[in-house]
């Protein structure tokens, strides 16, 4: 089974059973083609520079900025060059539509520089006569010598001296604007000039423009571009001297305590992800035909330009995927099928057609955009263009208008027949499973989930049990009750009736019910220890090799018999802080990397579900899961009573959700960017092929790219995200997200577009995976040096031309990623050493950070907390608004009062916490009876009085907004130890608790840190 | 008589190790180059790394028997590297990993081909040395 194996076949003479895993020209999903092999293998195309880069208006497309050209998304063109729209007025959200660079005839740049040198433009800018007369004419000449001046939002504030700097506020028009010290907010900014909020609010979008504007003619040009930075004089006053100091970075905090020794942070200003994940909408302004951010995230929405500019940027660069993220109701995908034609793909870079491809030469050719190689319309795809270049279908064409779309793959795209959707479950019946009534929730689970299972009619199913030995059963549909074969040789696996062991679920849906009624009777005397899970997984192996699909693994005890027999590893203390103790993360048995491999040769997928309440060696068995895109499990100490619901929705939920089966998936880029590493859970079949034997919507991948060259010469970088896959129903797809960015040439360009949540996810994921090979105290200084590097770098770009000393500064886009940090450092996978995590539980926890996706990662660090006795009190407020409910509060203990009622709900559980003098009332209508019992036995029943019924409304609601895990409510009461210190104290992460410090101090730590340089 | 089989064996054992290595670093280019397919490549690089292992320990054995000790000590601490990777079980490439660490395995494969180029080097010039030592 070894990859090492010297007698096993050979990948290539293997017959079509390894869907891509055969030699590389006849995978049909490799650049090499649809065609078997018939060119080399143009990934990264190697042509000589685009042309149209140097001479922005060149002969690429039609001119840039004229409206109407191909490909253009028709923009506003009576406002673009339209002076006589007055800029003052606009003190609403929506975009400045005034006139940018065209409204100065005597602005002596030419549109070249135009598109770096923004900044000094601007100076110039205030100066042009046709603006209108409210300008104050003082030059904005502070930006100019600059070195690198951010183009946002370029204050022309000019307070007196001695006034305290402003603090410029979100510029996002979506943005809660209640942080960030209120009080050094500046008065007389608010006061005299309401319209400036509003007028910096669509700054972001707007300064990319110059890029857009310049694109080679097949870039939409952006219905914002107008650069607001030139309409603000107009709304600014002649205040202050000419000396005035503006801050250009969109958030600062400063609470330097005049008086007292030691500089502090007041942890009332200090920002907090109150609102939850705020998914960026700068793209979606810039680009609208981008794909959603729903399943491509970029940790900052802009491609720097250099390698030295790249340098700079300390945080992580990079994506986090989502492939197949669940849309908002009533939204799907667009499915579009070429057929009989094959789907159209660039001839070079075999980049498949998208809004951003120009179509020329009166429709016969399309110009990629990617590589910008001039490329043949097939016949079947041939359509005119209108008089603005477009096609004159593009409306009936959802892949020249949509970011994602699916193909359906010709027969090109198969090296076998689709598969049918595959489950087979391999349960543990050792007297501890059936003790903790695994074995009985599971079995009436699947049998509730069989009508739902996707792919009906193809579905196939199967079953096998081990413990000392295995127990295969027969379901042929011609059997009224299923055969039970007993295999106890485990040095020699074989398989007894190959062909009977996975059934059509159609076709044998009888006997399979039958066998899951009779699964949990059959081995309720079962007293046998062992388990044989090495021997059992090679079995269930066998069987699915032929078909591949999802293996569902239930595990209750540590494996103990046969290969793969784990020992029981001392969690030892004396380990923590030594060289070895990340080997205890680790697999310990090479068997199960081999077996993951192999796996994901044959196109399975292993769901890992473990319930010990010993030591199971998570970090051995999550292995099988990690390679093979599979997720883990995790129930501790397993009772059927009280973890039995979570297991229900958890296991309802794989079985149901709709499934992308053997799957590959690919990113490209444009040539000078390249994808280097990746992150999650999934095999690499090449250098930048995923395999992903089978993926869903709750999991997400993350990779980091690099600049292969030292300068980029475009103006925008395109990514595209393919996934070829199987549906359910048989049918073969290809999913494709696209996604243009902007090349940016400022540092401060790329701090203003990066995306937290993203960041947070790769910095997570590279932190988990230094654990694998380090101590946790490096995984998590790094995790706080990374953040520090970064802050440092944004803190130089303004320590000339301001004074700094004593405040922290960071831009607003990154105003949570401080606290994300200290979240991360204080995880379930990363907290402190032995004695905090047993080691079984902060393995589980790592799996969970490699696969979720950003949202509900950002929900696991700072989870909700929410104070309920007054909506449950309250008869006035009716039960079904639930608004009120739904004010977050800063995870501190301060946020507690002993008279109310919390829950605290980090997307995998909740924790209802009473209060010590909770009103005896709320205690007993929501538990009953014994509402004065321990609370560790009580569990929460819906109770017949309308506050029961209130609070299970919030709880649904809460499960209901992300059902990918379901949250458990554990009950708490305040003073209860030491139940309460783990369940909730340890985890708000806002207070210093133990060894780790408290966010205010985090933050004092990192601001001097960042200060050392 | 016996110095010449010694020298000629000593130079077969050599170009041996070095054919291995070579075949390996292929083996691992053609990967970087998706030429080939991950199980394939590791499983023929670990089919030779044990025979490379063990060549190099007669190629050690052989030095010091015949008494060539500055070879047999400058060959071995690749010797200890080979044993001591072996001990930690980090000796065969990992199909699950072998692209996060395809840089490294073909450094140390490519400091290993320098290293026994060495090798090479000096036995050539101390079986020069022997000779002219003979004639005079």
């Amino acid at each position: 089974m070894g990859t090492e194996n010297p007698g096993r076949p050979t990948f290539p003479s293997r017959p079509a059973s390894s869907p891509f895993g055969a030699a590389q020209p006849v995978t049909p999903f490799s650049s090499t083609g649809p065609v078997a092999g018939s060119e080399p293998p143009p990934y990264r195309p190697t042509p000589p520079a685009p042309p149209q880069a140097a001479t922005p208006f060149s002969s690429a497309g039609p001119a840039a900025a004229r409206p109407g050209a191909p490909g253009f998304r028709p923009a506003p063109p009576g406002r673009f060059s339209d002076p006589s729209i007055p800029p003052p007025p606009r003190a609403s959200n929506a975009p400045p539509p005034g006139g940018p660079y065209q409204q100065f005839p005597a602005a002596p740049f030419p549109p070249t520089t135009q598109q770096q040198q923004r900044a000094p433009m601007m100076g110039q800018a205030s100066q042009a006569p046709p603006f209108p007369a409210s300008l104050p004419a003082q030059p904005q000449m502070p930006f100019v010598p600059m070195g690198s001046p951010p183009s946002q939002s370029a204050a022309p504030a000019h307070l007196g001296p001695n006034a305290p700097p402003p603090t410029f506020q979100p510029t996002f028009p979506g943005y809660p604007s209640k942080q960030a010290g209120a009080e050094m907010q500046a008065p007389p900014m608010h006061s005299n000039f309401p319209a400036n909020q509003g007028n910096y609010g669509p700054a972001p979008p707007a300064a990319a423009s110059p890029f857009l504007s310049h694109q080679g003619g097949y870039v939409p040009s952006p219905p914002m571009a107008p650069p607001v930075g030139m309409q603000q004089p107009g709304s600014v006053p002649p205040m202050g001297s000419v000396q005035g100091l503006a801050e250009d970075f969109n958030a600062l905090t400063m609470q330097t305590r005049p008086g007292t020794m030691d500089p502090l942070f007041d942890p009332k200003e200090l920002p907090r992800p109150l609102e939850g994940d705020v998914e960026s909408k700068n793209l979606a302004d810039m680009y609208p035909m981008n794909c959603s951010p729903r399943y491509v995230r970029l940790t900052t929405s802009a491609v720097p330009s250099s390698q030295s500019l790249a340098s700079r940027w300390h945080l992580p660069l990079g994506a986090v995927v989502c492939p197949l993220a669940e849309p908002p109701g009533g939204e799907e995908v667009p499915i579009v099928n070429f057929a009989p034609a094959s789907v159209v793909r660039c001839r070079r870079c075999r980049t498949y057609v998208n809004p951003y491809m120009t179509f020329t030469e009166a429709g016969r050719k399309f110009r990629c955009n990617v590589c910008t190689l001039l490329n043949d319309v097939p016949s079947e795809y041939y359509a005119q263009l209108d008089a603005t270049g477009k096609r004159v279908d593009i409306n009936q064409r959802p892949e020249l208008t949509k970011g994602t779309v699916e193909f359906v793959a010709p027969a090109e795209y198969m090296v076998r027949p689709p598969m049918p959707p595959v489950y087979f479950f391999l349960i543990d019946v050792s007297i501890s499973a059936v003790r903790s009534g695994m074995i009985e929730v599971v079995a009436n689970t699947i049998k509730s989930c069989l009508d739902e299972l996707p792919g009906f009619p193809r579905t196939q199913i199967g079953f096998a049990t081990f413990d000392s030995t295995i127990h295969f059963y027969n379901m042929k549909s011609s059997l009224t009750q299923p055969q039970m074969l007993v295999v106890s040789d485990l040095d020699d696996i074989f398989i007894p009736l190959p062909d009977d062991l996975l059934v059509n679920l159609s076709e044998s849906r009888s006997v399979v019910e039958t066998f899951l009624d009779s699964l949990s009777t059959m081995f309720q005397d079962n007293v046998n220890l062992e388990s044989a899970f090495g021997p059992a997984l090679k079995s269930a192996f066998m069987v699915m090799s032929q078909l591949g699909g999802k293996l569902l693994i239930f595990q209750n005890s540590l494996p103990s018999l046969g290969v793969g027999r784990l020992k029981l590893r001392g969690d030892d203390s004396r380990v923590y802080g030594t060289d070895k103790e990340h080997g205890l993360r680790l697999p310990e048995d090479p068997f199960y990397k081999q077996m993951a491999a192999e796996f994901s040769k044959y196109q399975i997928s292993t769901n890992v579900y473990a319930f010990s309440d010993k030591y199971t060696d998570i970090a051995s068995l999550g292995t099988l899961a990690k390679y093979t895109a599979g997720q883990v499990y995790y129930y501790p100490a397993f009772q059927s009573a009280i973890h039995g619901e979570k297991l229900r929705h958890e296991l309802r939920r794989d079985l149901t959700r709709e499934t992308a089966w053997e799957a590959v998936m690919r990113i490209r880029c444009a040539k000078g960017v390249r994808f280097t590493t990746y992150h999650g859970n999934f095999m690499l079949r090449s250098t930048d092929l995923l395999a992903l034997p089978a993926v869903d919507c709750d999991k997400a991948f993350a990779m980091q790219l690099s600049l292969e060259e030292t300068l980029l010469t475009t103006q925008t970088m395109y990514f595209q995200v393919a996934l070829l896959y199987t549906a359910s129903c048989g049918e073969r797809r290809i999913r494709v997200h696209t996604m243009a960015v902007p090349v940016v040439t400022e540092l401060a360009d790329i701090y203003r577009l990066a995306d937290t949540g993203a960041i947070v996810s790769l910095l997570s994921r590279l932190a988990i995976e230094k654990t694998l090979s380090q101590k946790l105290e490096d995984a998590r200084t790094a995790v706080q040096l990374r953040i520090v590097k970064g802050l440092r770098e944004y803190r130089n770009l303004y320590a000339v031309q301001h004074r700094l000393a004593n405040r922290m500064i960071y831009p607003e886009s990154l105003k949570f990623l401080m606290l994300y940090g200290l979240a991360l450092c204080r995880s379930t996978a990363l907290r402190g050493g032995y004695g905090d995590v047993p080691l079984d539980e902060r393995c589980a926890a790592g799996h969970i950070i490699m696969t979720v996706t950003i949202k509900r990662l950002l929900k696991l660090l700072y989870p909700s907390l929410i104070r309920l006795d007054e909506y449950l009190l309250k008869a006035s407020v009716p039960a079904d608004d639930l608004k009120s409910v739904e004010r977050r509060l800063p995870l501190t203990g301060e946020s507690l009062d002993s008279r109310g009622l919390y829950i605290y709900d980090d997307g995998f559980r909740c924790i209802i916490w009473f209060g010590r003098v909770i009103s005896p009332d709320i205690a007993k209508n929501l538990l009953g009876a014994d509402f004065a019992a321990e609370l560790s036995k009580t569990t929460l029943g819906e109770q017949d009085n309308e506050m029961s019924r209130r609070l299970m409304r919030v709880l649904e609601k809460l499960r209901n907004t992300d059902r990918a895990y379901y949250q458990l409510s554990h009950l708490v009461r305040q003073g209860e130890q030491p139940k309460e210190g783990f369940l909730l104290l340890a985890n708000l992460v806002e207070d210093q608790m133990g060894g780790n410090s408290g966010y205010a101090e985090w933050m004092l730590q990192i601001s001097r840190q960042v200060q050392q340089s | 008589m016996a110095e010449v089989l010694y020298w000629i064996l000593t130079f077969v054992l050599i170009l041996t190790i070095l054919c291995i290595l070579g075949y390996q670093l292929i083996l691992l280019v053609d990967l970087e180059f998706d030429y080939i397919n991950p199980y394939d490549s590791t499983s023929r690089i670990n089919q030779v790394v044990l025979p490379e292992f063990i060549i190099h320990g007669i190629f050690c054995f052989i030095n010091l028997t015949g008494g060539h000790w500055f070879i047999f000590l400058i060959s071995l601490p690749c010797l200890y590297y080979n044993v001591r990777l072996y001990i930690k079980r980090e000796h065969l490439a990992d199909v699950t990993e072998i692209y996060n660490k395809l840089n490294w395995e073909k450094k140390r494969r490519l400091f290993k081909v320098a290293y026994l180029v060495v090798v090479f080097v000096i036995s050539i010039v101390s079986l020069v040395w022997t000779l002219t030592e003979e004639v005079h």
